[in-house]
């Protein structure tokens, strides 16, 4: 295992793309906490701005760090078959379990690490701003800040097996994008209207927006007009999320077991 | 040693590989040949479990997928540019040997032994195919191992690259390991080969020598030449040969050489040549794939001369 674990440190390393998402993601989220401060830093601090600072904005969409981690998780698998260095690979580590594991383990520790250094960044700042982190270790903070950390690593996971799933990195580009950002807020925007309320119980389920409340600070309110949508709590809804990673993960492993390279 | 056993690889209702067994020797080089289509990178690559289909390649004994460091048993190319573009050739290289456990320096002996070493931190992108190449060959190098499988590891180079190539892999067989490379340079590896695997439509056509091979799937000619060999041609059919004229020589196939001597010494016809004329190894391929070709190209016609167009100024 410690062979192919080195096999996959060098392969990340010896990208050029490592780099440069890595890097862009620390700074665009980072960029959010300094944007906050530079306007807010005559106003005494509360706990939503540092949620908001610590997570890049992530609670208002998906975290700009998981969006450029995600594409490091699609490249470990996408880039093999884009660039048909599948074949060298296993032809010089042939058991595909080992290599999806280390390819796993590598991927995941890469994102854990950075997102716990870009939050302590973001933290920072927050501290330089002013002085303080009111209600960091409390809950809903603290909770929500595990939640987002649990949140980047499962969006990677999703992305990395999207990328093993379509053998390419077009496709599981086309669908971590769109389902989160158009599908998912379609099918939430179509259950409010009543000829659509069929739809109402399907929310609860739609993965994305599921995961997302594991970052949430509040329940959301949606207002006495809308449908109940009998939402799951936020480590429930979390559970959704992992399910779904889950099964797309699953799928992509039993599939590359038995597909040609 | 390598030993395929019932090697079958089916895709839908194509059969491209049909239960092939054969045995490839440590010692020599052992050419591996079909026509287009006939299945030799499907099996290379059932051989190194990366499509999924029957049979069993045993390397020196072992399953490829059971060997914990392969590179150092078994190296491979199979495919000309599997290079990430944006990765030196150097690193795509270490990567490799990271899996194997094999040294930075080893990868910079093989980059210098394939004649990149001025160009081991260059992207691959910018290669030339004979440039892919010979990373390739480094690449199945890295672990120095017994075994090489290569898949047309002569294609993109120029002359002097595979006369290099030629020379690296009789010398390596030398030394007593086990080559198995296909190529479409037949010329090449009757230069190159001294075992043959051959297949056609995924099927065993033939599995041992050169020379076998050539002597069974094609006729032995005797080449005649004299002053006056009309009525000798004459003689020779009526003994059954074929006689071919060709310049100021007959060109006699059906009869053993002695034959053909002796009949002229018999009818007192004088002789400036007699000699036996050995087929190529492509001529035996022909007739030993000619079947079996999957993809037939239409023979070149001759185009006739247009015709002038009504009205056309002339």
């Amino acid at each position: 295992m410690l062979d192919a674990l080195r096999f996959e440190w060098t392969r990340l390393l010896t990208l050029r793309s490592t780099y440069w998402l890595i890097g862009t993601g620390l700074l665009v989220t980072t960029g959010v906490a300094v944007l906050l401060g530079v306007a807010g830093r005559n106003d005494p601090i509360s706990s939503e701005v540092v949620w908001i600072a610590l997570n890049g904005a992530a609670g208002f969409g998906l975290p700009f760090l998981a969006v450029f981690m995600a594409i490091i998780g699609i490249f470990a698998c996408g880039h093999e078959y884009r660039h048909g260095t599948i074949q060298p690979t296993l032809t010089s580590l042939p058991q595909r379990n080992r290599l999806i594991v280390a390819k796993l383990a590598v991927v995941l520790t890469t994102t854990l690490i950075v997102t716990l250094v870009q939050m302590g960044i973001n933290l920072g700042v927050v501290y330089v701003v002013w002085g303080e982190a009111p209600g960091l270790f409390e809950d809903p903070l603290g909770t929500s800040m595990i939640g987002y950390v649990l949140y980047v690593l499962l969006y990677v996971l999703v992305g990395f097996g999207l990328g093993l799933l379509f053998r390419g990195v077009p496709s599981a580009l086309v669908v971590i994008f769109l389902m989160p950002l158009i599908i998912e807020n379609m099918i939430f925007g179509l259950s409010t209207i009543p000829a659509l309320d069929w739809l109402v119980p399907v929310v609860k389920f739609l993965p994305f927006t599921d995961g997302a409340r594991m970052m949430e600070l509040a329940a959301p309110e949606f207002g006495p007009e809308s449908p109940d949508f009998d939402l799951f709590t936020r480590w429930g809804a979390g559970g959704v999320f992992a399910l779904f990673a889950a099964l797309i993960l699953t799928a992509a492993w039993v599939l590359f077991k038995k597909r040609d390279a | 040693m390598i030993t395929a056993k019932g090697l079958f690889k089916r895709y839908r209702k194509t059969v491209a590989v049909d239960h092939l067994s054969f045995d490839v020797r440590p010692g020599v080089v052992t050419g591996f040949l079909g026509p287009n289509g006939s299945g030799k990178s499907t099996t290379m690559r059932l051989m190194l479990g990366l499509d999924h289909g029957e049979g069993e390649t045993l390397f020196d004994g072992q399953r490829f997928g059971t060997i914990r460091r392969p590179m150092n048993e078994v190296g491979a190319l199979l495919e000309a540019k599997p290079f990430h573009p944006t990765r030196s050739a150097r690193n795509h290289l270490r990567m490799l040997a990271a899996a194997n456990r094999i040294a930075d320096k080893r990868v910079d002996e093989v980059m210098e032994f394939v004649g990149l070493g001025d160009v081991k931190r260059k992207k691959p992108k910018g290669y030339s195919l004979g440039m892919a190449q010979r990373l390739g060959l480094a690449q199945a190098l890295l672990g120095d191992p017994r075994t090489l499988l290569l898949d047309e590891p002569t294609n993109g180079l120029d002359p002097h690259g595979i006369h290099w190539m030629r020379d690296v892999l009789k010398t390596l067989a030398a030394e007593g390991r086990t080559i198995f490379v296909s190529s479409h340079l037949l010329s090449e590896m009757q230069l190159m080969a001294d075992e043959l695997v051959v297949i056609g439509r995924g099927t065993m056509i033939f599995n041992g020598d050169v020379d076998t091979f050539v002597r069974e799937f094609t006729q032995s000619q005797v080449v005649v030449r004299g002053p006056e060999t009309a009525g000798l041609a004459e003689t020779l059919k009526s003994e059954g040969a074929d006689v071919v004229s060709e310049g100021d020589a007959l060109v006699v196939s059906g009869l053993e050489i002695g034959k053909v001597g002796h009949l002229a010494f018999a009818g007192g016809v004088e002789l400036h040549e007699l000699s036996t004329r050995r087929a190529s190894l492509e001529e035996a391929f022909m007739s030993a794939t000619g079947a079996s070709e999957q993809f037939v190209a239409k023979e070149p016609v001759r185009a006739a001369a247009p015709a002038a167009v009504e009205g056309e100024a002339l």
